[in-house]
């Protein structure tokens, strides 16, 4: 009975927490809006982007060459998702194993030699 | 130590596995489109490896074949975003309505 | 699993596979590092990796079922036949695309022929899979280089719409197979097929409602590599933005391929299962297969008839035929399997020698519109007789190979007990309706008259799949006993 009030009891304290962040922001953010003067002007409704004017659209394209970068990184880093089951389970596996995954790792580096040689890795 | 039950992760896999269909059905953008089906794939992963815990037989294989079914989601993406640069290059766009070049 | 166990696996039964794998990456790296007059010499390469894989192949005939890695990889008959199948018709496409006359089409040509030996790869592994896990990968390894195949075309507009098209329906189709594949293994807690037919073969009790939602999610996922009704709507569009010779790839070895996948887990897997205390699981949901078998027939035929994109005309034509090989899936009987193979065989020679055709004359009138065979009797009347034969055979008119491998599963399903009349009687209406479209065709070769006067020639290497194909429907359709023996 005395641990379940221990454990209750501290979860009091995450609630009183919980309660004040919530409150502290709406009560702040209220108060400050019944003080202040509103006389809005052109110059402060536009957006603040660290203290320079904005100067262009906030979304902007990347060159699509990231897009070969990410889809090769994504290939070899799902790869990978096999190598750790086999690590973990090394000791048990032994030389075949190695073998077969010396023969999987051989197949992705043709994949790594294949994007090297049509110039994939080159920044044009 | 209360467990959740497998119903429940069936259940959440089968919501899962809806949204993803019907984004991948209605959604314009094919970026949009690819992450929904990711969506469908991700329901699979989740359905087998409840079972592989939970199920009626449990047994690891359930993960193995989660393990499998992420590389290849990842390999068809990867397809997916090359075949739509090549399509972006010729109508610089990446929306699913405009993919009406071939019909009878 | 020790190193003992593992050499005591005979892999010499996966001789063909090994040597697809190895012809493949010999491909990349010889396309990569090779000099350009090396290059040319390349199809051949392709071409005599197959031969090599088919003749490894042959010399299995007759062996014992076996199989490796504790069941996960199957020799049996199923597996040899089937293989025979995938490997012709590669081959086949393959001197295709050597015949090739025009050369600016695909730029890439190194990646065609290692793409289509890696699809043939994943084709043999779905053929041998005996696990949920091994078919999936065989399958995914097939669509992801269908996917880029038909994409290859990079500079054209509508090979890129086709094969974003295709990959979104196919991922969709993944992802509905991957759902259903996921419950079957949930009841029973295997991937491998034997230990699930064994499960599966006691009570299911309350697990029935699940394998139900399990094979249906998983039928309709399947039906998109046979493009039958649920997912059939991408094949017309599919094989107008590809190459031709990828549409006959998809045509005849991506469709055999779902076949076999199809035959794999459902006889495999549902066949066994007990439902209800007295019948299968398969055979309560015959119906469910029945309608669609149906619908494709019926939808198949009817729209193919206002297609004038002959490529369009032979996808919709093909939606067709899987509709009628759906026939021999339902109706159980013990030839069944045998009318598949032979079908899909038929259907192999008849559809790759049809697209060869087009192919020609494609490449020389640089169109795909049925106005390519206007007059095509007085431009050449080798070329006109061929494609007669051709479009007789996918008619199924009697001396060819069509009309035995139509006339068996006709009598299969009449036979069949309960006996499937309806999808009988659909299949030999559709067959009038089909005559309509495929005689056109010939309406335009023999009657119309050129438009253009010249000459139609056809290039030696041309020559040689177009004969190849016309033996094979003759012969399969004068001595279909040489091709059913050969099976038994």
């Amino acid at each position: 009975m005395d641990s379940l009030h221990i454990y209750q009891n501290s979860y009091t304290f995450i609630v009183v927490f919980m309660f004040v962040a919530i409150l502290l922001p709406i009560v702040a953010l209220s108060a400050g809006k019944l003080l202040r003067p509103h006389q809005p002007t052109k110059e402060k409704m536009t957006t603040y982007e660290s203290g320079i004017e904005p100067f262009q659209d906030a979304r902007v394209q990347f060159n699509v060459r990231y897009y070969l970068f990410a889809l090769m990184f994504v290939i070899f880093d799902v790869e990978t998702v096999f190598l750790y089951p086999w690590a973990v389970a090394y000791e048990q596996l032994g030389i075949f194993a190695l073998i077969e995954m010396l023969i999987f790792i051989v197949v992705l580096f043709l994949g790594l030699v294949y994007a090297w040689k049509k110039g994939v890795l080159r920044w044009r | 130590m209360t467990t959740i039950p497998l119903q429940a992760y069936l259940i959440l896999a089968l919501i899962l596995f809806c949204i993803g269909l019907f984004g991948a059905l209605t959604k314009r953008n094919t970026i949009i489109v690819l992450i929904c089906i990711e969506l469908m794939l991700n329901a699979v992963n989740l359905n087998l490896v409840a079972f592989s815990q939970l199920g009626n037989n449990p047994g690891i294989t359930g993960q193995v074949f989660s393990l499998f079914t992420i590389t290849i989601a990842a390999a068809e993406v990867a397809v997916g975003m090359a075949i739509l640069i090549a399509w972006y290059r010729h109508k610089n766009g990446v929306n699913v309505d405009e993919m009406d070049g071939l019909k009878d | 699993m020790d190193i003992q166990t593992l050499l005591s696996f005979e892999w010499g039964m996966m001789a063909p596979e090994f040597t697809i794998l190895i012809v493949g990456i010999l491909l990349s790296l010889l396309d990569l590092f090779g000099k350009d007059t090396w290059k040319k010499s390349l199809p051949w390469l392709a071409v005599g990796g197959v031969g090599v894989a088919i003749i490894f192949l042959l010399f299995q005939y007759g062996h014992g079922d076996i199989s490796i890695l504790g069941n996960t990889y199957v020799f049996d008959s199923f597996a040899f036949y089937f293989k025979l199948i995938l490997l012709i018709a590669t081959l086949l496409i393959l001197l295709m695309v050597i015949s090739r006359t025009v050369q600016q089409e695909v730029r890439d040509r190194g990646e065609y022929l290692y793409l289509l030996l890696a699809a043939l790869l994943g084709g043999m592994m779905v053929a041998s899979g005996g696990d949920l896990i091994s078919l999936f990968v065989g399958l995914e390894l097939l669509s992801l280089s269908s996917y880029i195949m038909v994409g290859l075309r990079k500079r054209d507009v509508r090979s890129s719409e086709g094969a974003m098209k295709y990959l979104i329906n196919g991922s969709i189709a993944t992802a509905f197979t991957l759902f259903g594949m996921s419950y079957v293994f949930g009841l029973t807690g295997s991937t491998k097929l034997v230990d699930i037919a064994r499960e599966m073969s006691g009570s299911l009790g309350s697990g029935e409602p699940v394998a139900i939602i399990g094979f249906i999610i998983m039928f309709v996922g399947l039906a998109f590599k046979i493009s039958t009704v649920p997912f059939h709507m991408w094949t017309p569009d599919v094989y107008e933005g590809a190459v031709t010779p990828v549409s006959a790839f998809l045509s005849v070895v991506s469709k055999s391929a779902g076949f076999i996948i199809i035959v794999r887990i459902f006889w495999g897997i549902f066949g066994n299962a007990t439902f209800g205390g007295s019948d299968t699981l398969f055979a309560t949901m015959i119906d469910f297969i029945a309608v669609l078998a149906f619908l494709t027939m019926f939808i198949g035929n009817l729209v193919a008839l206002r297609q004038r994109n002959m490529k369009r005309l032979l996808a919709y034509s093909s939606i067709g035929h899987a509709g009628y090989i759906l026939i021999p899936l339902v109706s159980l009987t013990p030839v069944s399997l045998e009318n598949i193979w032979f079908y899909l065989l038929a259907y192999a020679f008849m559809t790759i020698g049809a697209f060869m055709v087009i192919y020609i004359l494609e490449q020389q009138k640089q169109s795909e519109d049925i106005s390519i065979f206007t007059g095509l009797y007085r431009e050449s009347p080798a070329l006109a007789i061929i494609m007669t034969i051709f479009l007789a055979s996918l008619a199924g008119i009697p001396g060819t190979a069509g009309f035995i491998g139509k006339f068996n599963i006709f009598v299969g399903a009449v036979a069949a007990d309960p006996a499937q009349y309806i999808l009988a009687g659909t299949m030999a209406v559709m067959t009038v309706v089909s005559y309509i479209y495929y005689f056109n065709i010939m309406v335009q070769m023999y009657i119309r008259k050129p438009q253009l006067e010249g000459t139609t020639k056809i290039a030696r290497l041309q020559s040689v799949p177009l004969i190849l194909c016309v033996a094979g429907t003759i012969g399969l359709g004068v001595f279909p006993f040489i091709a059913l023996n050969f099976f038994h």
